[in-house]
């Protein structure tokens, strides 16, 4: 790893960059670095803001295609949930019928 | 240095090893001057590095190769190793007297196991077939397993044949001490072969040594090279890593070292603004260099030198942007909200949460496990209707939520090799004002002393 502040500094944007790839939002970024990378969360959070200082339409538009994840994602949540609960419902109703027809 | 009791060591004594050896009877019977009648008088080898000990031994007598004809041609033990002697020399032609006494040398060894000597009649007639013998049977001799066991141990400069099994030995040896810390005598020590000398480790390692470089050279470039094609070409580049283990291993001592010079290992084409901070890897890149030549030496000369732990994880792929694997939130988030009510579904999606992150063809998982999903509820087919719509929305840049181990994978190899490029190529922010508003949050100074 570099020793000088500077090679730190460029480590430091590297992994972020890697969190980016992956498209993780600032606070998961800052998570995992700590985590994996014993990267101190101030210390990602000055170099995640200063790049997104000096690299601000990328941030930008990082942000919104974030958030436009985020809608599908609920969106997709929401689907899901609406279909589980009519497969449970259906569940529930064909073990009825199946209980009426045992008694019949 | 001993004698072997024949010119300037004394009778029988100084040769330890010649107790049959008549001594200077022999040798005033001879006819020194026909012995090398085919071969260059003359010049020495500008090469050699001869003991002058060796030489003065030789020279006492009116013969120093005094003991070339002491046998018989037909001997092939002798020629063996005299053909050893003179193929140390590299030329052949060029045995002036010294190799000639050497070659005296080594045969003389020989003579230690007994042989009977020769006589002197046979001389003249044997000297010419020695000569050719020597001549033309040393390509034969080439591949042959080292017969240094018939020479007298260590005190010779005997021609050394570096076999699969004793370079593998002069490989642990150097590596046990550091490459770079590895000095001859240690080596020899080390190996314990008492057969070589301190000279031919020191050619050896110099020429493993530019190997080697050859070697890290091509494997930085090669890893270089996948790292950036799995980056921005988003095809499984294992290749690049894997591919390495087809390289030339450590060649044939004999043959020498082929590879041409090979381009600047480094410098895989970087912002030109990162040039400055590039300069830092080096030293861990020699690091990294070290540990990744084993796996090229290993395969080959059987060297069982055990894999370095890290190596360019085949499967990190953050995915590139144009991936398709948006619907994994769609089952990620099932899980999530649905786990309190949903008896089903935490088992059918649970294990396919992040399957994606590890295929460089991230579509595939998604959809064995979207047949899952199928599967298990097919008597609802409520599932299918869901199915298209996911798939024909329009694709995010890339997936969410990679998996813990990705993400490891991901930092893991930005730590360990620093020197690669950045995958965004962000513009990095000004080193003073990082540092300045680190000031500002309390942190004096980075990388910080206690993690």
């Amino acid at each position: 790893m570099g020793d000088s502040p500077a090679s730190y500094i460029y480590m430091v944007q590297h992994l972020i960059e890697k969190c980016l790839i992956f498209h993780m939002t600032k606070e998961e970024c800052i998570e995992a670095l700590s985590k994996h990378a014993n990267i101190k969360s101030v210390i990602t959070v000055t170099v995640w803001n200063e790049l997104e200082k000096e690299n601000r339409e990328f941030f930008e538009a990082y942000a919104k295609s974030h958030n436009k994840n985020r809608a599908i994602e609920a969106k997709a949540e929401v689907e899901a949930e609406v279909e589980a609960s009519t497969m449970i419902q259906k569940l529930l109703l064909d073990h009825d019928h199946t209980k009426k027809s045992d008694r019949e | 240095m001993e004698g072997f009791g024949i010119g300037g060591g004394g009778g029988g004594g100084g040769g330890d090893d010649f107790p049959d050896f008549m001594g200077e009877n022999l040798l005033d019977s001879i006819d020194f001057d026909d012995l090398f009648v085919g071969i260059n008088d003359g010049d020495i080898l500008p090469d050699l590095e001869m003991d002058t000990e060796i030489l003065a031994e030789f020279s006492v007598s009116s013969g120093d190769e005094s003991d070339v004809n002491n046998y018989s041609s037909s001997n092939n033990t002798f020629i063996t190793t005299a053909i050893k002697n003179v193929e140390r020399k590299e030329e052949i032609e060029k045995t002036g007297s010294f190799s000639a006494s050497d070659v005296g040398s080594g045969l003389t060894t020989s003579l230690n196991q007994g042989e009977e000597i020769v006589s002197t009649q046979k001389s003249e007639e044997s000297t010419l077939q020695v000569n050719q013998n020597i001549i033309t049977p040393k390509e034969s001799d080439k591949g042959k397993k080292s017969s240094k066991n018939n020479n007298l141990p260590g005190k010779r400069k005997v021609k050394v044949d570096w076999t699969p099994e004793l370079h593998r030995r002069f490989v642990q040896a150097v590596e046990q001490l550091g490459v770079d810390k590895a000095v001859p005598s240690r080596i020899l020590e080390i190996m314990g072969i008492d057969c070589l000398t301190r000279h031919n480790i020191a050619s050896h390692l110099q020429k493993y040594r530019s190997h080697r470089k050859h070697l890290l050279a091509r494997e930085a470039e090669a890893a270089s090279w996948s790292h950036r094609r799995q980056l921005y070409g988003g095809a499984p580049a294992v290749g690049g890593g894997g591919g390495k283990r087809e390289m030339n291993p450590w060649p044939a001592p004999t043959i020498g070292f082929p590879p041409p010079p090979l381009p600047p290992p480094m410098a895989p084409p970087m912002p030109h603004h990162f040039r400055p901070l590039h300069v830092w890897g080096h030293p861990s890149v020699d690091q990294s260099y070290m540990h990744i030549w084993p796996k090229h030496l290993a395969p080959s000369p059987s060297l069982q030198h055990p894999s370095p732990a890290w190596a360019p994880p085949p499967h990190l792929h953050p995915s590139p942007p144009s991936d398709p694997s948006f619907w994994h939130p769609h089952h990620q988030r099932v899980q999530n909200s649905l786990t309190p009510g949903t008896p089903y579904f935490p088992a059918p999606i649970a294990p396919t949460r992040y399957p994606a992150v590890h295929h460089p063809v991230p579509g595939i998982p998604p959809v064995s496990s979207h047949g899952m999903y199928k599967v298990d509820h097919s008597n609802i087919g409520v599932r299918s209707t869901a199915t298209p719509p996911a798939q024909s929305l329009p694709k995010p840049p890339c997936d969410f939520h990679p998996s813990k181990e990705s993400i490891d994978a991901a930092i893991g190899d930005v730590l360990s090799k620093p020197w690669l490029p950045l995958p965004l190529g962000l513009k990095p922010p000004a080193v003073d004002s990082v540092l300045g508003e680190l000031q500002r949050q309390g942190v004096p100074k980075i990388p910080p002393t206690c993690a």
